[in-house]
């Protein structure tokens, strides 16, 4: 660059990064309209369908709007919570291993309930999903506050070690294994009794879930614990230097293990919710959000109102494609990943720009 | 003889599903002794396997597959440099994106072909499926045993392991090796010395990346190539490399035998049945074990790897100090 070099803007204003991050958006749905012609598909009718995601024109519209839900609440949960870490700088990135434990005690629940109470039963599935997955936070907390193990590694191993677990119980036919259904001679996972699936409001035709009143609370709350509480503060120093956290008196350790603890249990509430609205099990079931969660909080700069928005954004890119899907066989629903993953790559750069500048080398040795 | 050709093909078939773990492991050590954690081995290894599979397919030749699918995975690789070394993005977050971007592409551009007027390019017997053929090594294949598992595989597999060799001479006993890895280990002190920092980072990300792209193809190639709608070749091969680069020691000598320990739990998974049935008094229980076990195996002997390494802080660890940081020279 010889005579430039990049300087931190000094003026750091909020409707610089949206604008910002709009054109970042705009850049990234140009570059999936390109792909789009290289299949010979006209990009504003997909765009179009995807945006629209089937609702226009459709007598069962009300349907589209519950599945939306079924994605967009797993996701916002696990966002919440996987942002929790990130601002402590933990590299929680088991959000899939602890989403697949929680989902797996909370079946063990769900399986072994016929006849309870919904509401108990329902309520003893999420208690359940947040103490294994919490659990598993806490250990990997415990090993990173002892002997510094490193936690990217140690969480992303854990996700696949619960995947197959998860495997293994949905592919073993035995007379111990409650997970599979009785009637078929193929390992299949069985439905969960009705008392275990989430119920909801009724209006008219459309039934408006408890999981999502549940995820809309936890976002008010999440984000008064960030913003008001003692706890909340903690995290962000710790997050900004654990040295500093140290030297004003505050146990890292055990700010570390219970925010670890809630990060986790979070997200296996979200299993526990996610479970019990599937009314089934499979190890598929996370619909990826450990790994979309990241980007989601990332994309939001962990702050909880954006976190909320992005979520009910990307909810809507990925239920889109599904349902554009159905009109254009050459494109899955993969295509959602590759914009999310365009739509981060282009938001990163404009970012870059919203925060950094170039500037002069003079210039610089003078300030 | 029924016993000693089941153990053949066995161990044959360990080398032969270990050596894109091989490609995967070595490109990660490359990166990571540069100081940057790359996650993004599994979307890697996915572009450089599809682009290099499709335009091997057209050319009809393995050297322009290989040669394409080292520069579409190094073209993300200088991606991934450019958003983590110049634009100081967050490494974990950038590596997770371009897993998540490169499986994708690879089920776009597969999904997209399958669709289009020519139809997936298919293997078959073409000129292309000759040149991936095993070779046989004279005077050593015939050795028993040894001679099948050893030498007498496609030629893919013997690039592996040189590039492992000679990536272990570099960082052993070169100049610029021991700039790389004191890189790694402190930036700012290899800054100070006068290294280029930025150029050795993304000249070596690139590099890295290249080399898990040529063990993309080769796991494409292996599977006959084949698409399938709801199965990526790569089926969590590169975060079993991440694994193994921990269980190496960050050594692409160690790499070598840990791969070969990878792809014997592996293969067991496939050859279970086989061992307990071929010798039921000693090994029928194998059995008894379950598939998923063994698939498993790798990441749970890694997890264990991991929390006794750093239990033990023994400076002989092989991680560099300064891994999963960016370094911005400002910030120093």
């Amino acid at each position: 660059m010889g005579n430039f070099h990049l300087v931190r803007r000094a003026d750091y204003s909020i409707k610089r990064v949206i604008i910002y991050y709009l054109i970042g958006i705009l850049i990234s749905l140009s570059i999936g309209a390109i792909l789009l012609m290289s299949l010979n598909i006209n990009p504003i009718e997909y765009y179009s369908r995807m945006l629209s995601m089937g609702l226009i024109g459709n007598k069962f519209a009300y349907k589209n709007v519950e599945s939306l839900i079924k994605i967009f609440v797993p996701l916002l949960i696990t966002s919440l919570a996987l942002g929790l870490a990130f601002k402590m700088r933990f590299w929680n990135i088991g959000g899939e291993g602890e989403f697949l434990a929680g989902a797996i005690c909370a079946s063990v629940v769900a399986f072994n309930s016929k006849g309870m109470n919904p509401f108990l039963t329902v309520l003893l599935m999420c208690i359940a999903a947040m103490l294994s997955a919490g659990l598993i936070g806490l250990a990997v907390a415990a090993l990173k506050v002892k002997f510094n193990t490193n936690e990217t590694l140690m969480t992303l191993m854990l996700n696949y070690i619960m995947l197959y677990v998860i495997k293994y119980l949905g592919d073993t036919k035995a007379d111990w294994n409650f997970f599979l259904r009785e009637d078929s001679d193929r390992p299949i996972f069985g439905e969960f009794p009705e008392n275990a699936e989430m119920g909801g409001i009724t209006i008219g035709f459309f039934t408006l879930q408890y999981s999502l009143i549940v995820a809309v609370i936890l976002t008010v709350l999440i984000y008064f614990y960030i913003k008001k509480t003692k706890q909340g503060y903690e995290i962000s120093v710790v997050g900004d230097s654990a040295a500093t956290a140290k030297y004003a008196g505050m146990n890292v350790s055990w700010i570390v293990l219970r925010t670890m603890f809630i990060s986790a249990s979070l997200i296996g509430l979200a299993a526990g919710l996610a479970t019990s609205t599937a009314g089934t099990v499979s190890d598929s079931i996370t619909n990826n959000v450990g790994w979309t969660g990241i980007i989601v909080a990332w994309l939001s700069k962990l702050s909880i109102p954006a976190i909320f928005v992005t979520s009910i954004l990307i909810s809507v890119l990925q239920y889109g494609c599904r349902a554009a899907a159905t009109q254009y066989p050459a494109i899955d629903q993969n295509f959602a990943d590759i914009l999310q993953g365009i739509i981060l790559f282009s938001v990163l750069v404009t970012d870059f720009a919203a925060t950094f500048r170039i500037a002069k080398r003079e210039e610089a040795s003078n300030g | 003889m029924a016993e000693l050709e089941v153990i053949t093909l066995f161990l044959f078939s360990v080398i032969v599903y270990s050596i894109p773990l091989l490609y995967g492991t070595a490109g990660e050590i490359m990166i990571e002794k540069s100081g940057s954690l790359n996650l993004g081995v599994e979307g890697t290894m996915a572009i450089g396997a599809v682009t290099g599979y499709v335009v091997a397919c057209r050319t009809n030749s393995l050297f322009v597959g290989v040669l394409v699918a080292f520069l579409a995975a190094a073209v993300v690789g200088a991606a991934f440099a450019f958003f983590t070394v110049t634009l100081q993005a967050n490494q974990n977050v950038t590596g997770l994106t371009i897993t998540t971007f490169g499986v994708a592409f690879y089920f776009f551009l597969g999904n997209g072909l399958s669709n289009s007027a020519g139809g997936w390019p298919m293997l078959g017997d073409t000129t292309l499926a000759a040149q991936f053929a095993g070779i046989e090594i004279p005077l050593l294949s015939k050795i028993p045993v040894i001679g099948k598992v050893l030498f007498s595989h496609n030629i893919l597999v013997y690039l592996a392991v040189v590039i492992a060799v000679l990536m272990w001479l570099y960082f052993a006993k070169t100049v610029p090796g021991l700039k790389l890895r004191s890189i790694g280990e402190n930036p700012g002190a290899a800054d100070s010395l006068g290294i280029n920092v930025t150029l050795y980072k993304y000249i070596h990300i690139m590099l890295g990346s290249g080399i898990m792209g040529i063990g993309g193809l080769y796991m494409g190639l292996n599977m006959g190539g084949t698409f399938e709608g709801s199965n990526c070749w790569i089926n969590g091969y590169g975060w079993i490399a991440i694994a193994l680069v921990i269980f190496a020691n960050w050594s692409p000598a160690r790499a070598i035998v840990g791969t070969v320990v990878f792809g014997l739990f592996n293969s067991l998974r496939v050859y279970n049945v086989a061992f307990a049935t071929t010798f039921p008094g000693a090994l029928g229980w194998l059995n008894k074990i379950p598939a998923h076990f063994f698939s498993a195996l790798p990441f749970i002997i890694t997890l264990i790897v991991l929390i006794l390494s750093s239990m033990r802080k023994n400076s002989s660890s092989g991680e560099p100090a300064a891994i999963g940081r960016n370094y911005y020279r400002e910030d120093r």
